[in-house]
């Protein structure tokens, strides 16, 4: 690769490991894909118990753990200001050309992206989740988010559904909107050697139980399967506060024999119990992209699905069988993945994965939008403040005024410790290929 | 060998007996101009409470004891110098000075010492690169310098020169 088309990225999440989840694989994986492409690749997230400081992690990836204390949800404190010097000094240190935020609802990574904007980085955004517009909590979000990409170079969207929702929520031209899906790791999620036995089905549900997920949906879908198909069993892997609810429903309609609650599942067991059914359920009633069926499809089980955001677009037809988030709809969905089951390969299934959804894909992909960013224009302040001022009556002006500060703030840190007094990081470089990772899909 | 960078001034003598590293830290323009200004009043405030009234020289006393207080915060855990003094086959002495005149030493038999290491160390609001030592029965690293926090081009020799004294190149 030519020296001059190697980017140099930050990653900017409240979400990355040890926390688990479908932001931190995705950062994850996307990054050590673009090590393996020759770029840089940085990210910052932070402290998670005494993991603080940076840490080195396969292909040379580097990880700075801030110690700045989680706030609600794994997020931190939002201060506006307050993450100001330690962005200055990772993108000054890194020699970073390009910012990329991941998630919406990451405060770190909203405060990332204005610091960059206001010295001047190229920065792209990641949108991995759809949000309503009509609760509190989603109006107030949707102008968080209105106020981020008013200024930003390119945004990304993990679905054609997901796109549509960024656009509405935060008013962005859909020409600087691109849809890159997720991927999945097929070597991690391998489907049994032997073929299971089809006396007796068997039917995974693995997600969080909540009420976002359907699990009040499971609730209904369960009973009315079991006295339909009395050769079927089900494995319910996962924890939350809907947990009750099922283990009532279990105990109201006799069936501990046929529901198996695991609770909490690992994300390294995930594939050994994936591996234990023939279909897969996802009940969820709302999802951007659901890597949970993907992880599901490579491990050769069949899947069903409600019809929801982005999971129309996540599996072709004959891989996936699709019901309205509706009791009967989803029982009548499983009757016919139940009569289907027959046909489905494991094996073709995941060779099948293995071309359709490939980390390298995803990552060449995303290079192609980091070097449209860096060919964005360059614009002043004045230019920059024009964008805000059209997000609202009030919300315009405020979000001009915190701009302006946020401009003279750095100005002042300039003063105070200007950018020579900043050292530059050495690069890790890798003598040898073979120690960097060679395949993730 | 002596290099200078705004902050620091690094000094190195070597002989066949002692590795000496020192980080000296350089004068402070407001720090200096704050010190004198503070010693100043010093000075002339005992002079001022003998000429004026009553009503006066409990605030004067207000003012003496807070620059007092000043100078003292400014002085006592304010660094002047730190040093490391290696001693092959025999140990490492690290040794902090305050600019109170106070002096910090600690002694680390070299055969206690598993490994130097370069570390980049991350604050709230900055980063920066800290040397520190791997010594056997302790849970936590060594910080061969506690209080300054120099650039990498003056902790890499000090680390050279701890890995071949510590035998762990």
């Amino acid at each position: 690769m030519s020296n001059q088309r190697r980017h140099r990225i930050l990653m900017v999440s409240d979400f990355y490991y040890p926390n688990f989840g479908g932001v931190e694989n995705h950062i994850y994986y996307l990054s050590q894909c673009l090590l393996t492409l020759g770029h840089k690749v940085v990210v910052m997230t932070h402290a998670y118990g005494n993991r603080s400081g940076v840490r080195h992690v396969t292909g040379g990836l580097k990880v700075y753990y801030v110690p700045w204390v989680p706030f609600i949800m794994q997020n931190t404190f939002p201060t506006l200001y307050g993450t100001l010097p330690i962005i200055r000094t990772i993108l000054v240190r890194e020699k970073i050309s390009l910012v990329h935020g991941h998630q919406a609802f990451s405060t770190l990574c909203n405060e990332a992206l204005m610091h960059a904007r206001t010295m001047g980085y190229k920065v792209v955004f990641t949108d991995h989740s759809l949000y309503g517009f009509a609760d509190v909590g989603s109006i107030h979000m949707n102008k968080v988010l209105q106020f981020t990409l008013a200024d930003v170079s390119q945004a990304i969207c993990v679905s054609h559904t997901s796109k549509e929702n960024t656009v509405l929520r935060s008013g962005l031209p859909p020409e600087k909107v691109f849809v890159i899906p997720n991927a999945v790791d097929t070597a991690m999620f391998k489907p049994a050697a032997e073929r299971l036995s089809s006396d007796e089905i068997i039917i995974v549900v693995i997600s969080r139980l909540v009420y976002r997920k359907g699990a009040d949906l499971l609730v209904e879908v369960i009973p009315g399967v079991c006295r339909l198909f009395p050769n079927v069993r089900f494995i319910i892997g996962g924890d939350g506060p809907k947990r009750v609810r099922l283990e009532e429903m279990r105990e109201k309609h006799s069936l501990q024999d046929r529901v198996d609650m695991l609770g909490a599942v690992p994300h390294a067991k995930v594939q050994s119990v994936l591996i234990s059914g023939h279909i897969f359920l996802n009940s969820s009633l709302t999802e951007a992209f659901c890597i949970a069926i993907l992880e599901a499809a490579s491990c050769g089980l069949l899947t069903v699905s409600t019809r929801v955001g982005g999971v129309p677009e996540v599996l072709p037809d004959d891989m996936i069988v699709l019901a309205e988030p509706d009791p009967d709809d989803m029982v009548q969905a499983i009757a016919k993945a139940i009569q289907i089951l027959p046909q489905i390969d494991p094996q073709n299934m995941h060779l099948r994965m293995k071309k359709l959804y490939s980390w390298h894909d995803v990552a060449k992909r995303t290079e192609i939008v980091y070097d449209r960013a860096l060919k964005c224009s360059d614009q002043n302040l004045l230019e920059r403040l024009s964008r805000y001022l059209t997000c609202g009556s009030w919300a315009g002006k405020l979000f001009c005024l915190v701009m302006i500060i946020d401009y003279l703030l750095w100005h002042l840190l300039q003063l105070w410790k200007p950018d020579a007094h900043i050292e530059e990081v050495p690069d890790i470089t890798y003598g040898q290929q073979e120690e960097r990772p060679s395949n993730f899909d | 060998m002596v290099e200078s960078n705004a902050r620091f001034t690094y000094i190195h003598h070597y002989t066949t007996l002692l590795d000496t590293h020192h980080l000296v830290v350089r004068p402070n323009a407001s720090v200096t101009f704050f010190l004198f200004i503070s010693r100043f009043l010093l000075v002339v405030i005992p002079f001022l409470l003998l000429l004026l009234k009553d009503k006066s020289a409990t605030l004067l006393l207000w003012i003496l004891l807070v620059i007092a207080l000043l100078i003292k915060s400014l002085l006592w855990k304010h660094v002047d110098k730190e040093s490391i003094i290696i001693m092959p086959s025999f140990g490492v002495q690290l040794e902090t000075q305050y600019r109170s005149g106070s002096k910090f030493r600690r002694f680390i038999p070299m055969s206690k010492i598993l490994k130097p290491v370069l570390n980049e160390c991350v604050t709230p609001v900055t980063c920066y690169w800290s040397l520190s030592l791997i010594v056997r029965g302790e849970e936590e690293l060594t910080l061969v310098f506690k209080e300054l926090h120099p650039p990498i081009k003056m902790l890499v020799p000090i680390w050279k020169a701890l890995c071949t004294a510590a035998d762990c190149r």
